[in-house]
């Protein structure tokens, strides 16, 4: 059973979806900002706060949140290092639909216990998400606090190995 | 020193989502002395606070992306004072990078836990921590 539908997790379900919903309103309203001024420390602040819904959601498997929430953390860190604004432009409305689609799922998440859209092919929008990301990943970045994609490591086996390398 | 579940603890995180999983894992086991700061900022008050009341906190647990004050610098914090120096630190991480886990581990950190976990992954780290 997910823990979506764990009556124990309930509780924690429900903060998440309150708390998310008005992290999403913040996010659009960055976004808002970042068309209005151009200023890409909007994208990199994007990135800094949707990160925090990332970890949550993948603690409670929200599993499509979670993976949303990554590759919009990754896109608007690398966008936040371009200097070519057709394609922040196509970045920014890229953007804009995966904040609505998050909020649709988080909608779906307290109300029927699963994340879901109507209409929408989670996994093909998932798709196109990763493409940006690709298409992005050359971009040095060299302001924000963590480095995206770069020397990632692949989960906790791989972070345990290199702790017992450095002696932990 | 082994770990005692009626051990003071602080959980660190910006996302009180997060803190609650946290605490609710502890809470399973045994854990009962559990507060928690939303970000390192105010965490690195009450760490201080609580020394000087002589009620110390013996285990930190931190998330490393926050606004105000990172997990990486409340660490920092923690380890340049002398009162602090041995204070058991878990850094929690959506992702890790391998320079970001190099200079946690040069700072100090006691060790490193990736999101999403299980209890027993935390249970692992704790007895890692508290042999």
């Amino acid at each position: 059973m997910s823990m979506l539908q764990d009556p124990d997790m309930e509780e924690i379900i429900v903060d998440f979806c309150k708390e998310s919903a008005a992290i999403y309103a913040d996010l659009e309203e960055m976004l808002e900002d970042y068309e209005d001024s151009k200023d890409s420390k909007k994208l990199e602040e994007f990135g800094q706060v949707i990160d925090r819904i990332m970890g949550a959601a993948k603690s409670i498997d929200a599993t499509q949140t979670g993976m949303y929430c990554e590759l919009g953390k990754t896109i608007s860190y690398k966008a936040s290092q371009s200097m070519d604004q057709a394609l922040l432009d196509i970045v920014t409305a890229v953007l804009f639909d995966t904040v609505e689609i998050l909020q649709i799922m988080n909608k779906t998440i307290e109300t029927d216990k699963v994340e879901k859209v109507s209409g929408i092919n989670l996994e093909t929008f998932g798709t196109r998400l990763r493409w940006l990301a690709d298409k992005l990943k050359n971009i040095n970045r060299s302001s924000v606090a963590i480095d995206v994609n770069e020397n990632k490591l692949d989960g906790q086996k791989s972070i345990d190995d290199l702790l017992a390398d450095l002696g932990l | 020193m082994a770990f005692n579940p009626k051990q003071k603890i602080l959980v660190v995180d910006d996302m009180s989502t997060m803190r609650k999983i946290i605490k609710n894992m502890l809470s399973k086991m045994g854990c009962k002395d559990l507060h928690e700061a939303d970000d390192g900022a105010p965490a690195w008050k009450m760490i201080q606070e609580a020394h000087e009341a002589g009620i110390p906190y013996e285990f930190i647990v931190s998330d490393w992306n926050m606004p105000q004050l990172t997990g990486l610098d409340l660490l920092k914090n923690i380890r340049s004072d002398e009162r602090f120096k041995t204070l058991p630190f878990l850094m929690v991480t959506a992702e890790a990078e391998q320079a970001n886990v190099v200079i946690a581990v040069k700072a100090g950190v006691s060790n490193f836990i990736v999101k999403p976990f299980s209890i027993v992954t935390m249970k692992e780290k704790i007895d890692k921590i508290f042999p």
